[in-house]
This record gives structure tokens, C-alpha cells and sequence, in this order.
């Protein structure tokens, strides 16, 4: 049996797509106590199979058999699939492990689509694709039942099956049918392969006339989920989009060995906030879900594990953190971790790590204070972020402010040098007198809207918060003395939205001038005059739906929503306005990291569209709607799931992604070094 | 009367930053005012059902960034609208003399069908700023202004104080209306809204 299977996974292109992009959408349960409590909320389980079973690794003892549930509550439908305690058949699989895996009422809303896989050898099973367009690992019916379940869902939620592929089954779908397959595999379009499609994706078939099945829901009811099971073989179909996408199956199942071999790892590495779990937690609010527990283990689990990421950290995280069982898992995922599997490794988008600590980043100055990796470092900052006391003094080097290999004396005498030249240009709006002020409209009218502004900006944080709060004085001069520094520039508003959390990190004026230059060395194009920043990067954006999401790209085509003008706050003030305080800094460090890519807010933005794409084309969202969903979108949005989405695009873009943004496109320096910010009429 | 059409009526707020222009969409939509509004990035809107006699309309009202630096936006918002409401600060002098640049800047963006019937608001806002005291723009120079270009209606408000904020709006929906090319619409002379009796700051609305 395992021989037969082997030859499955290994070889199966579904299989290598599923493992491309599922550990991610795991979460964390952290007990299975838990199963048992969610079936007593009043909630009926219309479908319930045992010996359901998780294949994490090759190997038969690594196996996690549970049991696979459908729970209805209400008119929703819920998923769950709870591993057996107490199965011991190795001893290197823990409980801690098997829970990692747990399927927690997953509601049938934040499914895409199911793909049964039926082998002729084999335990037939099942994938199931989220919205995010993650997956869960295949999950295999030991006992049978996957036509039972297939006919549950469709007695109690939307299911239609793939008009491109009869093992595909899509729920909630309001696609035009011809995008379907493509979107459901989520993989870029513009992927340049060498053509021969492949026949290998199904061994099952398209007879024509099932595929006629339309996504109005009128017509299925009648055709049972049986008449799938009849064995006929799918002729070749020569869509080339989905040739293609074929042919970047295949191209990944050529690593599919080493997929497998630390797909075991990488998934005991996930944590508490899988794909699209907060969302649920937070929106959806069933009585399935427990949301005491998730917060105690969102809070436990950074500790437990992290992710030794880089090679030169290797060793001293493995003592510190693992056990001898992960070293073991280290070993292979060090394997992968390097060379061409580099971004094999990433396309699962690697959990979050616990930020950078104190400890840690004495481990990267040399006795003088030099950075000696910086690289390894921005790596480091790019996966968990920073300790808030460090920030102070990490983000100099992020923002470039400080070199990274300048040493602490060198720093030193630069922040005094620094702190007498911003008195100097202080000075210059300071010596004004009100004689002067009144025949000087342009500094007049600069100073009242930056008044205006900086009182109206995060004053609900105590730092800001009360009158007279000398902190908004603070913003105040810096940004008006930024105005002088960069006259042609000026100010903009929204400047005071990026300054407010650098003089809360820095809390000190020069230095958090400075800083504030730095990032407006990259930043400053968007508030150009004529929006040139602004408008390249959401014509960036643009390319990359289009790449990565062509079904949503085409949707945005129809409805004229392609000037993208509904990410500008997004993009103008990096998400500013999107997160909670903590969370800006944390997601600002990680984009200052330009570890994957200098734009990986671009990313940041596919990833966040992608996550609610469903909605969007199903709500059949105009321009204004769209605009105020995206506006409503502030506070919702979960950070870490969604940087490990906006990574796994960056890998997934690759080349192309990185052609799709125009040179010069902010935060790039600007490609040349004339009038940056050019004058015309306006008088601020 | 049945409606046929889509009875939404698109609204356009503008002014320079800061003179009140989210306050006073809050405040006619959510009867709210608050000191703590953030400046608004890019664009926003909020929608307030309004009733005509037996017809129930949804007014969509649009806010929008003040600076002009981020004016090259106004294209993709300003489309459709079907009255533009112009805000300044009476405290502030240089808002008012803006009033022409963003009337023109619409104009052009928006190119609406016809431009010269084409309804506008003027809102004199903050009335209530130190008792009136700090006031630097007259109602009559304000007047004046609004005669000399085709008699647009004109109200002096106060969003912090909720003055007169519903009959500015009234007149808003009512002009927006009239500037709907539905054919069969009809025109009522008064308006049936709640908190009427308030106009008396206004020049009226001589729709």
C-alpha cells in the first residue's frame, strides 16, 4: 500500500500544488478537548467518517488518522476534522503535533473548492482549496465516504462541480466558468514554461455533457455526486491557460520529494494563525469557535517555535529551542532552505517568528558595533518583526539612517553631527518673525495645515493624547522643518501619519527627523505634485492581479475598477490607517526589511485583495462599493496572515512579479537623479 | 410615482483640508460630531436615505481629500455626481478665495454634461468658532460670491453644533435631484424631511 501511494503523492500534480501552498492555511488547535465542546453548541452533525487521515510525511508511522465532520448551525455549514488522541504509533509524532493539523470548524463560506482525487491504488481523498487560495493537506477516506460527503455539502451549501474539471468541486463559485479551474489552482498565468501539456493532472474525465453544469445551481440538483464515479478518461483540453498551469504542476512536483520531506516540518512550524482563521474568529463569530483559547495560544506558540531560518543561526537555535526530535527537522529543513529550494521553502509563506529580542541582536554586532550580516538580519526582522525597546534602535538601519556597517562610535558622532545640522534648518522657519510670517503666504499656509493635521492625528494614543500634549508639538516642528529641508517637496497630507510612530519609537526630535528624511527618500514620490508615485504603484498593483489573479483582474476590467484609486490610503501611508498602532510598526519594519522584495507593500495589497476576492466578484461589488468595502476594511484585516500571503506571492510572482513594477517605483530610489519633486502651481 | 431608475443621488463634497468637510457629512448623516477626525486620505462616502413625498431616494455623499495636491484623483470620484457641494472656513480667509479653484477643478474633472446649470452648494461652516469673533469672511462677500456665479445657494453652518447642517443638506438633495436627467421625475416645491425650520442663515434654495 504505501508503495502505491508513494507513487501517488510523488507523482500527483495536485498533490504538489496542495503542498505548494498548504501548510500555511493550517492553524493551531491546541487541544482536542476542544472538538468535543463544539459539538454540544446546539449544532447538528449531519455527516461524520472516521479513520480520516493526514499523511504529514512519507512514512505509514507518521500517518494522523480523526474524524472528518460536517456540523450544521444554523443555515451555515462547518467543517472540522479533530485527529484521535491518544495514537501513539510514534513516538516522534506528539500530541502538540497532531493538533497542529486540526481542521476547527472551517465554515463552507471560506472554501473555494474541493478536489477528490480517486487513484486506482490507493486510499481515495480529498483537497480542500480556502478562499485565500490556500489549502489544506489531502485529507484520505481510509474508510470511503468522500461521494457521501461530496452529496452532504451539496444538500446544505452551494456545490457545483468544475465545468473544466470534473474532480473539482466549487463552492460558493459565481465565476464565469471558464476562469474556474484556473483560479481554484491559484498559480500565476504569466509563468514562461516550454509548452507539452501534460494529461497527468486527472485520471478521471470530462464527459462533455457534465460539464454543462452551471453556476446558477439550477441544473445539479438533479445529477447525483455519483455520476462522477464512472471511471471515463478526460481527453486533453487545450485551454492554454490551463496548459500552462499544468506545466507549472509538473514543474513543482519535480520537487515534490523534497516538499514531502519537510512538509512534516514546516507544518509542525505553523501556528495559531493560519489562513484565514483570524477572520473567522473575528467575523464570523460562531459558537464553534473559542476565542479564550486561540488568544492564550497565539500568545504561547511564537515561543515554542521558532523558526531557525538562517543557516549561521542554525545551531544556537536548535540548543536553545528545539529538542532533539527537531533537530532532526531542522537538519531537513536546512536542507530545503538553501540554493535553488530556497524559494521552494517560501512558497508556503513561513510562520511568524517572535521578534527580535535584545539577546538576539547583540549575537549580530561585532565587538564594535558593526552589523556583520546584514542580511541575515533583515531576514530575521522580515519573518517576526522587532521588540518595541528595540525598535529605537533598529529602525535607523532599516530606514537607512545608519549604515549597517557603521560602528557605534561612527553612530555616535553622526547623531551629534545630525542633531546640530537639524537645529540649523530649525532654525530657519524659527528666525522667522510675524512681520516676516505676514508677507510669507507660502511658509503661512504651510504651517496651518500642518497644525491642522497633526492634532487631528493619532491623538487617541496617550502619547498624543490631551491639549497641549507636547508630542503634537513635536510633529509639528518636525514637519515643518522637513518642509524647509525638502522646500520643493513640502508638506503633504499624510506625512503626519508616517512621522507620528517614528517620534513615538524614536522620542527624540532630531533623530526622529532624520529617520522621517530617510523614509521620505523612498516615500516622497508619493506625495508628489503630479501623484506620479502614487499612480505607478497602483498600476503595479494592477500587473500583479493580473498575474496572480487574472479571474479578479478581468473582474476589476469589467467594472472599471483599474485605476485601483481604492488602495490609495492603503499605499499612500503603508496601511497607516489599516492596522492598530503595534501592528503598522510591526508590518513598517518588516516592509523596510526589503528582504523578499523592495515592494512587498505591493504584495501586501494582492494579498489583501485576494483575501476577500470571493466577496468582491460574488457581491458583484461596483467602483463605490468596492471603495467603502476596502475603506471598511481598517482594523479587520489580520497582519501575519496576511504578510505570510503577500511572501508566498512574492515567491510565487518570482521574475515576473518583480517585471510587472516599473523601475522607479517607489520605495525604489528614484531611477534618476534630477528635480525630484518638481514645482508647479500649487502653493503649499 | 414608481421609481424606475436607480434613485441614487451622488454628492460631492470639496473644500480646502480642515475646513469641516467629513464633520459636516457626519453630522447631517449620523447626527455626530467628534474632535478626533483623522484627515481624510483618498476618498470616502457615506449614504443617507432621503424622501421625496412618496419617493425614497439614497443620497451618497463624497469625501474627499482637501489637499489640493491629491485633486488628479477627482476623476475617478467626481464621475456621475449630480450636485457639488463647496465648503470654506469662515475663519479662514484662504479658503474662501479657493472656492473658485474647486469649482473650476470640478468642473473640469467631473465635465459634467452642463456645466453652466450644473447645481453647487456653498457651505460658510464653523460659524461657531469663538462666538463668531475670529470670523473673517462676511456673509454678504460670501453672498456675493455665490450670486456672481449663478446664484448657488448658500448656507452658514456649524457641523460641531449641528446648525443648520439639515437644511444645507435638504437643498443639496434637492438640487441634486433637479440635476438628474430622469424625465418623469417630480419636482416637489418643499421637501419633506425632518428638522425643517432652520433656514433662517440661509439665502435659501431658489430651486
Amino acid at each position: 500500500m504505501q508503495e502505491a501511494e508513494l507513487h501517488d503523492l510523488s507523482d500527483d500534480a495536485d498533490y504538489a500544488a496542495s503542498q505548494l501552498q498548504g501548510s500555511a492555511s493550517f492553524f493551531r488547535s491546541g487541544s482536542s478537548k476542544r472538538s468535543s465542546s463544539s459539538e454540544s453548541d446546539g449544532a447538528e452533525i449531519v455527516y461524520s467518517k472516521d479513520n480520516v487521515t493526514i499523511h504529514p510525511t512519507q512514512y505509514a508511522s507518521e500517518r494522523i488518522s480523526g474524524r472528518l465532520r460536517l456540523i450544521k448551525q444554523g443555515s451555515s455549514l462547518f467543517m472540522t476534522w479533530i485527529p484521535y488522541k491518544g495514537q501513539r504509533s510514534n513516538p516522534r509524532l506528539s500530541e502538540k503535533d497532531k493538533s497542529l493539523y486540526t481542521i476547527r470548524a472551517v465554515p463552507f463560506t471560506d472554501v473555494r473548492s474541493i478536489r477528490r482525487h480517486t487513484p486506482t491504488l490507493g486510499w481515495q481523498y480529498i483537497i480542500v482549496v480556502l478562499s485565500s487560495g490556500l489549502a489544506f493537506p489531502p485529507l484520505y477516506f481510509y474508510n470511503g465516504g468522500v461521494r457521501e460527503f461530496l452529496a452532504t455539502i451539496k444538500q446544505h451549501a452551494f456545490l457545483v462541480r468544475s465545468a473544466d474539471d470534473a474532480n473539482v468541486f466549487l463552492v460558493n463559485d459565481f465565476q464565469d466558468p471558464l476562469q474556474r479551474t484556473l483560479s481554484s489552482l491559484e498559480l500565476p498565468m504569466a509563468v514562461s514554461v516550454a509548452n507539452g501539456p501534460s494529461t497527468s493532472v486527472s485520471d478521471s474525465e470530462p464527459p462533455s455533457n457534465e460539464n454543462q453544469e452551471k453556476a446558477d445551481g439550477g441544473n445539479f440538483d438533479g445529477r447525483s455526486a455519483t455520476s462522477q464515479y464512472n471511471g471515463r478518461h478526460r481527453p486533453k483540453i487545450h485551454d492554454p491557460a490551463r496548459d500552462l498551469s499544468i506545466q507549472v504542476l509538473e514543474k513543482f512536483s519535480l520537487v515534490t520529494k523534497f516538499a514531502r520531506d519537510t512538509t512534516s516540518q514546516l507544518f509542525r512550524e505553523s501556528h495559531g494563525d493560519g489562513f484565514g482563521s483570524n477572520d473567522r474568529r473575528h467575523h464570523n463569530q460562531s459558537p464553534l469557535d473559542y476565542p479564550h483559547k486561540e488568544s492564550s495560544d497565539e500568545q504561547k506558540v511564537p515561543d515554542e517555535i521558532p523558526v531557525p531560518s538562517d543557516p549561521l543561526e542554525k545551531t544556537r537555535c536548535r540548543k536553545q529551542y528545539h529538542g532533539e526530535e527537531a533537530v532532526t527537522n531542522v537538519g531537513t529543513f536546512e536542507l530545503i532552505d538553501c540554493k535553488e529550494f530556497d524559494k521552494l521553502a517560501l512558497v508556503w509563506g513561513k510562520p511568524r517568528q517572535p521578534p527580535l529580542g535584545s539577546e538576539e541582536w547583540a549575537t549580530f554586532l561585532d565587538s564594535e558595533g558593526r552589523i556583520m550580516d546584514s542580511k541575515a538580519l533583515r531576514k530575521r526582522i522580515f519573518y517576526g518583526g522587532i521588540e518595541h525597546s528595540l525598535r529605537k534602535e533598529v529602525w535607523t538601519f532599516l530606514l537607512g539612517y545608519h549604515a549597517y556597517d557603521s560602528t557605534s562610535a561612527e553612530r555616535e558622532y553622526l547623531v551629534s553631527i545630525k542633531k546640530s545640522e537639524y537645529e540649523t534648518v530649525k532654525q530657519q522657519w524659527q528666525s522667522i518673525s510675524p512681520e516676516q510670517a505676514k508677507k510669507f503666504t507660502k511658509f503661512r499656509e504651510r504651517k496651518g495645515l500642518i497644525e491642522k493635521d497633526v492634532v487631528r492625528t493619532d491623538r487617541s494614543l496617550s502619547f498624543y493624547d490631551g491639549d497641549d500634549n507636547s508630542n503634537v508639538y513635536l510633529l509639528r516642528d518636525i514637519l515643518l522643518t522637513y518642509s524647509f529641508y525638502n522646500f520643493d517637496l513640502g508638506y503633504c497630507q499624510g506625512m503626519s501619519d508616517l512621522l507620528s510612530p517614528i517620534l513615538f519609537v524614536m522620542e527624540d526630535e532630531a533623530e526622529s527627523f532624520w529617520c522621517f528624511v530617510a523614509l521620505m527618500e523612498r516615500l516622497g514620490p508619493n506625495f508628489n505634485r503630479d501623484q506620479n508615485g502614487m499612480h505607478t504603484q497602483l498600476f503595479a498593483i494592477s500587473k500583479l492581479v493580473e498575474l496572480l489573479d487574472s479571474p479578479l483582474h478581468n473582474y476589476f476590467k469589467q467594472n472599471d475598477c483599474l485605476n485601483y484609486f481604492f488602495c490609495f490610503r492603503w499605499v499612500l501611508i503603508q496601511f497607516k490607517r489599516e492596522f492598530e498602532y503595534e501592528k503598522t510598526m510591526k508590518l513598517w519594519e518588516v516592509l523596510w526589511t526589503h528582504y523578499l522584495s523592495e515592494h512587498l507593500h505591493l504584495y501586501v495589497c494582492v494579498a489583501i485583495l485576494k483575501r476577500y476576492r470571493n466577496k468582491i466578484m460574488g457581491e458583484q461589488m461596483d467602483f463605490d462599493t468596492l471603495l467603502k468595502f476596502i475603506n471598511e476594511l481598517s482594523g479587520q484585516i489580520d497582519l501575519d496572515a496576511t504578510l505570510r500571503d503577500a511572501e508566498a506571492l512574492c515567491i510565487c510572482a518570482g521574475e515576473n512579479g518583480a517585471a510587472s513594477i516599473p523601475p522607479g517605483t517607489p520605495p525604489s530610489l528614484p531611477i534618476d537623479s534630477g528635480l525630484l519633486y518638481p514645482q508647479q502651481d500649487d502653493v503649499l | 410615482m414608481a421609481s424606475r431608475r436607480r434613485m441614487l443621488l451622488k454628492v460631492i463634497i470639496l473644500g480646502d483640508s480642515g475646513v469641516g468637510k467629513t464633520s459636516l457629512m457626519n453630522q447631517y448623516v449620523n447626527r455626530k460630531f467628534s474632535n478626533q477626525y483623522k484627515a481624510t486620505i483618498g476618498a470616502d462616502f457615506l449614504t443617507k436615505e432621503v424622501q421625496f413625498e412618496d419617493r425614497l431616494f439614497t443620497l451618497q455623499i463624497w469625501d474627499t481629500a482637501g489637499q489640493e495636491r491629491f485633486q488628479s484623483l477627482g476623476v475617478a470620484f467626481y464621475r456621475g455626481a449630480d450636485c457639488c457641494v463647496l465648503v470654506y472656513d469662515v475663519n479662514v480667509m484662504k479658503s474662501f478665495d479657493n472656492l473658485n479653484n474647486w469649482r473650476e477643478e470640478f468642473l473640469i474633472q467631473a465635465s459634467p454634461s452642463d456645466p453652466e446649470n450644473f447645481p453647487f452648494v456653498v457651505l460658510g461652516n464653523k460659524i461657531d468658532v469663538d462666538g463668531g469673533n475670529s470670523r473673517v469672511v462676511s456673509e454678504k462677500k460670501a453672498k456675493a460670491w455665490c450670486a456672481s456665479k449663478g446664484n448657488i445657494p448658500y448656507f452658514e453652518t456649524s457641523a460641531k453644533e449641528g446648525f443648520n447642517v439639515e437644511a444645507a443638506f435638504q437643498c443639496i438633495a434637492k438640487n441634486a435631484l433637479k440635476n438628474e436627467p430622469e424625465e418623469e421625475i417630480y419636482l416637489p416645491d418643499t421637501i419633506d424631511v425632518a428638522g425643517g425650520g432652520r433656514q433662517q442663515r440661509s439665502s435659501g434654495c431658489e430651486c
